[in-house]
């Protein structure tokens, strides 16, 4: 028996990490082209790389919907036909809006199905029937909503239903922080926010003879919500989301890695092994966060959500070291080095699926065959080859210096 | 071009009577954003409203979840013998009012909505109740003029007021001081709302005012928004409201000033309100909105491929010695090309393929898409330099 368990939709920033997050098991991705979406920092996909990245998403069943959710303006508005008859024609499987200009602008010009992003708010059974009519097939509801308000959303609006469940979060309701826009001059809303909810701030409450009081206040802990996952499944929610289009390879591969592993073994088992959500949960906390919280997946996200911390790496983090660029028999196991390692370090290589490949760095090679000590970033180097390592496998060691 | 402003009591209404307003909006506490009228002050306030000759405006602007929308929506319904037309924000409340209720809809599309087309679908899809449209201040003149000129519906736009920037459920306030002994501090947290400033050292901007009340957090601007000087340029260009929001300052003492200037206006009369005005003014994107023209520095665009004759990146060079390319692209390399390798800081260097490996070190004299392959390399060549074919 098989049961019912949510699509894991992870962040493409760029066309490795999606070959990197559906290789480690992505159901879909989600990317940004060059203009229209909110990452304008990120690397995004030029026209030939989205159809690569697609190609390669089909190749394997995985799906990629493409973020158009900026606020635009009338001028970004020009552009957009001719962009979104490409989409179409490349088979994007949809296209992620919050603005109904583009919303029309997609239905006028296309039959690709458009996701409203949680950009919009989508909060209630009424905001998702409005954008219903609209044209949409599915709703990514706003943060603030628990899975079981989701739920209700998706069975009472009869449109598919996509949460967060991991990442970074926005303080504010999606959408509505414009401290960018008028202090830097830089519209949140397409791209440009500068994080101004993570700076520390003097809070003067104006009480007589009382000092004001330094904290982080506005900032959001970061969301984790493996331990929430039965609800989901409750809930049938249809898609679960990881946040981070602009963070590394690593992050992208253990996110897709771990919620998929637990999904499936849910999906054989109809069940979560206290254990494996132990090993699960240890997983997601060697990749650099905030300190997690289920923030209003439950219950209304309350005081302990906060992050009054300046930003800082926890202690059982994992380094990236790197990613290996090839392997195989004849040439070893070729690692882009990202972070730099020592001959006699303790690597893991991540399989796609299965159990971590630990190994020690005996002997390190350059590109040619010269033997190393030490490593440096930015560079190749070779190391004997063992089974199970594949191209795109994510490579980390604790505490290399 | 008409006034509209906020009532929070009955002397208010009679000074918005007085300066020859025909409506008032009115923020019941549960509905509005930052309103703080119970049921029965709303009532009141509505009530004598009418009695003066005012059109009483219900606003609807918080953004709710599955969980308060029910009890809301069910309370409205009672509630709407009491104003003539509703002003909403969240989606969900304009369905439900569109289906569940006939009243005429002020439809606030502050949050985005940056564009016509947008603009005149939800004219559409609101059809023959919608009363009015309430832009961002962030569309700049020249889309007004063209956005007020193609919209069949009277638009409305901030005149006067605070500027939000930040809109939270959370409280965010109440946890810094909740374990406080001190009485003051006690009481402050009983209140309903409760307010502060907040400034930071990574921003140069000092003292925005925050406000917490049952909705969530709030952050404006240190400076209002103030377009009074624009008054009579907004009226020509056929603009038939104008908010203005006196809340955190006195009504008795502006309202009349606003109304002395929207009427006539005179650089002397305004620069005499500036200076009694109790915060500082700016006119935000009125002129201009150029909030994207720093997105191209937030990327390096040499770093971004173009696809044609696109080959590859260097993953790794060796000085003098080798350079390592990961092929990417769909042209097959060969022996004997040219290539050119564009640099994230914008020199290029053209090089020519002499030799080529591939990773095992075999001699090889052609590659392609998603080999890794060593070859020659020059003085300058550096990691992520790209690869196109000269
Ligand atoms: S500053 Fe913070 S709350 Fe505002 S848009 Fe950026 S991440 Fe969101």
């Amino acid at each position: 028996m098989s049961y019912f368990v949510p699509e894991v939709l992870a962040p493409a920033g760029s066309l490795d990490k999606l070959k990197v997050a559906i290789l480690y098991g992505a159901d879909a991705v989600y990317v940004g082209g060059q203009k229209f979406g909110l990452r304008t920092a990120a690397e995004n996909f030029t026209l030939e790389e989205l159809k690569e990245g697609v190609n390669f998403a089909h190749e394997r069943n995985a799906k990629v919907y493409v973020v158009l959710n900026s606020f635009l303006h009338d001028k970004d508005l020009d552009e957009l036909p001719d962009f979104v008859r490409y989409l179409e024609e490349i088979k994007i499987d949809a296209v992620i809006v919050s603005d109904l200009g583009v919303v029309k602008t997609v239905a006028e010009h296309t039959k690709l199905h458009i996701h409203i992003s949680t950009q919009a708010s989508v909060l209630n059974v009424e905001s998702a029937k409005l954008w219903k009519k609209m044209g949409a097939t599915r709703v990514i509801v706003g943060r603030e909503l628990s899975v079981k308000e989701s739920g209700i959303i998706k069975r009472e609006a009869g449109l598919e239903v996509e949460m967060f469940i991991h990442g970074s979060m926005c303080m504010a309701y999606s959408g509505n922080c414009v401290i960018s826009n008028f202090t830097q001059g830089r519209d949140s809303n397409r791209g440009g926010c500068a994080h101004s909810c993570r700076f520390e701030y003097s809070i003067d409450f104006g009480l007589k003879d009382k000092e004001s009081i330094k904290a982080y206040f506005m900032s959001s802990k970061d969301l984790e919500g493996i331990r929430v996952l039965p609800e989901f499944i409750k809930e049938e929610i249809d898609s679960i989301k990881i946040e981070g289009r602009m963070k590394s390879n690593l992050y992208a591969g253990t996110m897709s890695k771990t919620y998929k592993e637990a999904l499936d073994y849910y999906r054989d088992n109809g069940d979560f092994l206290s254990e494996k959500m132990l090993m699960w949960e240890s997983e997601l906390g060697k990749v650099s966060h905030r300190d997690y919280t289920e923030a209003s997946l439950v219950d209304k996200a309350g005081d302990s959500s906060i992050y009054n911390e300046r930003e800082n790496s926890n202690d059982n983090e994992w380094k990236s070291i790197g990613h290996v660029v090839e392997a195989s028999d004849k040439a070893g196991i070729i690692i882009e080095v990202r972070n730099a390692f020592n001959q006699g370090d303790e690597l893991e290589i991540i399989p796609f699926k299965g159990e971590i490949l630990k190994i020690t760095a005996n002997e390190i090679m350059s590109m040619m065959m010269n033997p190393i000590t030490r490593t440096k970033p930015s560079t190749l180097v070779k190391l004997p080859y063992h089974r199970g390592a594949e191209r795109f496998n994510l490579v980390r060691a604790k505490g290399s210096k | 071009m008409k006034l509209t402003t906020y009532a929070q009591s009955l002397h208010d209404l009679n000074i918005i009577k007085e300066n020859g307003l025909d409506e008032v909006l009115l923020g019941h506490k549960e509905f509005s954003r930052l309103g703080k009228l119970s049921d029965d002050e709303f009532i009141q306030l509505s009530a004598r409203a009418r009695e003066l000759g005012l059109s009483p405006i219900f606003e609807w602007d918080i953004l709710m979840t599955e969980t308060e929308f029910p009890s809301l929506a069910q309370k409205i319904i009672t509630l709407k013998e009491h104003f003539t037309e509703i002003r909403l924000q969240d989606p969900g409340a304009l369905e439900f009012t569109l289906t569940k209720m006939d009243s005429k809809i002020q439809w606030i599309t502050e949050n985005g909505n940056h564009n016509l087309f947008g603009l005149k679908h939800w004219e559409d899809y609101i059809g023959p109740r919608l009363s009015r449209l309430v832009l961002s201040i962030e569309i700049p003149k020249l889309s007004l003029t063209e956005y007020i000129k193609e919209l069949k519906t009277p638009v409305e736009i901030l005149g006067l007021g605070r500027i939000l920037l930040f809109y939270t459920p959370r409280s965010l306030l109440s946890p810094l001081v909740k374990n406080s002994d001190d009485p003051v501090t006690k009481t402050m947290l009983q209140s309903e709302t409760f307010e502060a400033l907040g400034e930071s050292e990574e921003s140069p901007h000092k003292g925005f005012p925050l406000v917490e009340n049952r909705h969530g957090t709030f952050m404006f601007h240190i400076k209002e928004f103030c377009l009074l000087d624009y008054g009579a340029e907004l009226a020509s260009l056929g603009l038939s409201y104008f908010r203005i929001d006196l809340r955190p300052s006195s009504l008795t003492d502006n309202l009349p000033k606003v109304k002395a200037l929207t009427t006539e206006f005179s650089t002397e009369g305004f620069d005499a309100f500036k200076d009694t005005y109790p915060q500082d003014l700016m006119r935000g994107f009125y002129l201009v909105n150029k909030t994207d023209v720093l997105f191209p520095k937030l990327k390096n665009s040499r770093l971004v491929r173009k696809d044609e004759g696109y080959v590859g990146e260097i993953l790794d060079v060796a000085k003098s010695e080798y350079a390592v390319i990961q092929l990417k692209g769909k042209v097959k390399l060969k022996v004997g090309d040219n290539l050119k390798f564009i640099h994230p800081e914008g020199k290029e260097y053209i090089v020519p393929v002499v030799w080529m490996k591939a990773t095992d070190l075999t001699e090889i004299t052609e590659a392609q898409e998603n080999q890794l392959i060593l070859m020659n390399t020059m003085n300058g060549l550096w990691v992520r330099g790209q690869a196109y074919l000269a």
